[in-house]
């Protein structure tokens, strides 16, 4: 078997640094808003440095990994890995001051319901196939609504003028919700009614939040009968639809318990919310050994210790 | 820059050295040496559109392909960091790639095996992505503090 060897010499590093760069390299500066000569300051202040391990996409993981270990190793600060479920649910609770609500957190890539027991995050209920943001960005696909600013805004606001309620599957099962069933059902229907004048596609953006928040709001409330919770938060960037919110706060009243629920600003994932998780694993005392800072892109929210609480 | 056969990777001789070379162009900055084991024909060897490339005993996809990197660092230092900047994370396809690092003065080595040749690229070509944000970060928040 032949054996052949690279070997890079220093002068190479220059194309491997801006083999990524298609024109000149880049200048000094450009990269970050405060110049080299504040970071022997940033570094006195500067405590542990967080990443997500995930759950989620692999490559934007491991890139975020990648770098943040070697600033942690430059700078010799520790390293916190931090699940990323729980980084909505520690900026939810900082936010908005909910004690131990029970959590919905629902985005394009995660629908679960949790409250807190006994140093976990524990999973209530989830969707057994596909988040409901995801549910909700395909559907916009196949209306062609814009992705700009996001699917699921424009979607909420066709949905303000929709009129008629058009039948949609509900998939509640138990504590846990289903939503492929509901996107291939409306993938057909939408086509099939859209043509025939049935309905606008404004009444099928009602319909398919009316039935999906519904359904979310069903287990969510379940999960609180069961904790006999007086508190709810709603986190994770489907958590920015005010009708979600004014659903959610109608069943809280019914229950006489509270809503929580954030802005876009801290809904939709944000490097803040690692850092606040991050933070408090540390003040408990958390440390993670850089051979432990692996990414996964599954990672359930109940395999943390949550010793930061009591 | 070494290439294959200053001798580095201790060539085999016979005729199928010459894939060695296959696909180096310029010697620019990194030295494009193939890896794989030999007996695949380099392109010198097949003969037009209707040449016949399969002809050698073995299928590629089944055969074992090595490749070694040496990237050579300021100093001991940064090479172990960048050493545990880049191991942690696992291979995607862990069963049939898979690649070791090792720090020796400073100089970082990697050498992978793999059972499936595009595997290999596609893994090679990944770390290679990851050592460049590396060394960018180190050029921009470097040099490494006193411990």
């Amino acid at each position: 078997m032949e054996e052949h060897t690279w070997s890079l010499a220093r002068n190479s590093w220059n194309s491997l640094l801006f083999s990524a760069t298609t024109t000149a390299p880049p200048t000094p500066h450009t990269s970050l808003p405060f110049p080299s000569s504040v970071f022997p300051h940033v570094c006195r202040i500067l405590t542990p440095i967080s990443i997500p391990l995930g759950p989620g996409m692999g490559a934007p993981l491991v890139s975020v990994a990648v770098v943040a270990r070697t600033v942690a190793q430059l700078w010799n600060k520790p390293l916190l890995g931090v699940n990323h479920c729980i980084g909505h649910i520690e900026m939810g609770r900082l936010i908005t001051g909910a004690t131990s609500p029970t959590v919905l957190y629902v985005s394009g890539g995660n629908t679960q319901v949790i409250a807190y027991s006994e140093h976990r995050y524990r999973i209530f209920g989830e969707t057994i196939d596909i988040a409901v943001g995801n549910c909700l960005d395909r559907f916009a696909r196949v209306l062609k609504i814009s992705n700009d600013p996001s699917p699921g805004y424009n979607i909420e606001q066709m949905a303000k003028r929709g009129k008629k309620l058009v039948e949609l599957p509900y998939t509640v099962k138990g504590m846990d919700v289903s939503f492929s069933g509901i996107l291939s059902f409306i993938e057909d229907a939408a086509q099939r009614m859209l043509a025939t004048g049935e309905c606008t596609p404004e009444d099928l953006c009602f319909s398919l939040q009316e039935t999906v928040f519904a359904m979310l709001v069903e287990i969510t409330e379940r999960a609180m009968a069961h904790c006999g919770s007086q508190e709810a938060l709603i986190v994770g960037g489907v958590g920015c639809n005010l009708r979600l919110q004014e659903m959610m706060e109608t069943m809280c009243q019914e229950r006489g318990a509270r809503l929580f629920a954030t802005d876009e600003r801290f809904c939709i994932d944000n490097g803040a919310m690692i850092a606040q998780a991050g933070w408090e694993m540390f003040q408990a005392g958390h440390r993670t050994p850089l051979s432990d800072s692996g990414i996964t892109q599954r990672y359930r929210t109940d395999e943390v210790e949550v010793t930061w609480r009591d | 820059m070494q290439v294959a056969d200053a001798g580095a990777g201790g060539v085999a001789g016979g005729a199928d050295s010459r894939d060695g070379h296959r696909g180096l162009g310029s010697p620019g900055a990194l030295a494009a040496a193939a890896s794989e084991a030999p007996r695949v024909p380099g392109p010198s060897q097949v003969s037009g559109p209707g040449g016949d490339a399969s002809s050698t005993t073995g299928r590629p996809e089944t055969r074992v392909h090595v490749f070694a990197l040496c990237v050579p660092f300021p100093s001991n230092v940064e090479a172990e960091i960048a050493c545990a900047s880049l191991a942690p994370d696992r291979e995607p396809h862990g069963s049939v790639v898979k690649k070791e690092l090792t720090v020796t003065g400073s100089i970082l080595a990697i050498r992978w095996r793999a059972e499936n040749p595009r595997l290999l690229r596609i893994s090679i070509i990944n770390f290679l992505d990851q050592l460049s944000l590396v060394m960018r970060t180190m050029q921009r928040f470097g040099p490494p503090v006193s411990r």
